[in-house]
């Protein structure tokens, strides 16, 4: 007697009960196949289309911004200018 | 012949139930079979290796050929069996003794034995238990077993070593048998 043929005999394959490769097509019939590389393509396609939308909102939402700024800045720079044009004329009537 | 029917194209079988329950049909018996000498429990076993076909099912189109497909059952059973028995360690278990097993019919060898044997190896810690059902189940040798388990083929081979030494002395301790 032969451990190793023993063995073989002992691990020899058996099938499982009958109607158990119809039961498991009734499942792949209720499962959704979610892996499947359409599914995958359709779940890229739609992230990316996600991260492309934030990014232009947030490009969108700087340029607002920058625009905000400039119009500001020249605000600032002609009220600094008046100031600067009232006390230049202060200062030549002073002088005259 | 099957076989060669859906060798070529298994990416085709996915579309096709009745092709897909022929290659579950082909495979079954490997797959049940290792769920079986694993778990020592034929309903468990059974629900097992459905779930190991339903994630066929989802990845056989990436699949490339009946090779593949042969070698990812391994893969995935094999894991997906290690998996189970270390998530069941932490919970209660019944003895092993208790596991419903159905009267198999003996073919060769004594059948008492043999579910001696069963009984042995499926008390085997799981990577040598699944080293051991590879070798003896599905004949593969030391290096397609490292491969199949993505195993040094040194521990495949410690494995094997340490399970017979440990099979013999058991079965010599309990029935007094000699192999």
């Amino acid at each position: 007697m032969n451990l190793e043929d023993e063995l073989r005999a002992a691990l020899r394959r058996e099938d499982p009960s009958s109607g158990f490769a119809q039961r498991v097509v009734a499942r792949t019939k209720v499962t959704p196949r979610s892996n499947r590389p359409i599914f995958r393509m359709a779940w890229a396609a739609a992230i990316a289309a996600m991260v492309i939308v934030g990014l232009a909102g947030v490009y969108q939402y700087r340029q607002v911004q920058a625009e905000r700024a400039g119009r500001d800045a020249v605000i600032a720079l002609r009220i600094a200018a008046d100031k600067l044009n009232i006390a230049r004329d202060k200062v030549s009537r002073r002088e005259n | 012949m099957l076989t060669q029917s859906i060798a070529a194209i298994p990416k085709v079988i996915t579309d096709d139930p009745e092709r897909f329950e022929e290659l579950v049909r082909e495979h079954q018996a490997m797959v049940f079979s290792m769920a079986c000498r694993y778990l020592r429990n034929r309903a468990l076993a059974e629900e097992i290796a459905q779930d190991v076909f339903l994630q066929l099912y989802r990845k056989l189109p990436s699949l490339e050929s009946q090779d593949h497909v042969v070698h990812w059952l391994r893969w995935v059973t094999a894991h997906r069996l290690i998996d189970h028995s270390r998530h069941e360690k932490r919970r209660p278990q019944s003895p092993l003794e208790e596991a419903p097993e159905p009267a198999v019919p003996a073919n060769s060898g004594d059948p008492l034995l043999s579910d001696m044997l069963r009984d042995l190896v499926a008390a085997l810690p799981e990577n040598a238990r699944v080293v051991m059902i590879l070798r003896y189940q599905e004949d593969l040798d030391p290096m397609d077993i490292a491969q199949a388990l993505d195993m040094p083929i040194a521990t495949v081979k410690s494995h094997l070593q340490r399970s017979l030494a440990l099979l013999r002395d058991k079965l010599s301790r309990q029935k007094g048998v000699g192999l």
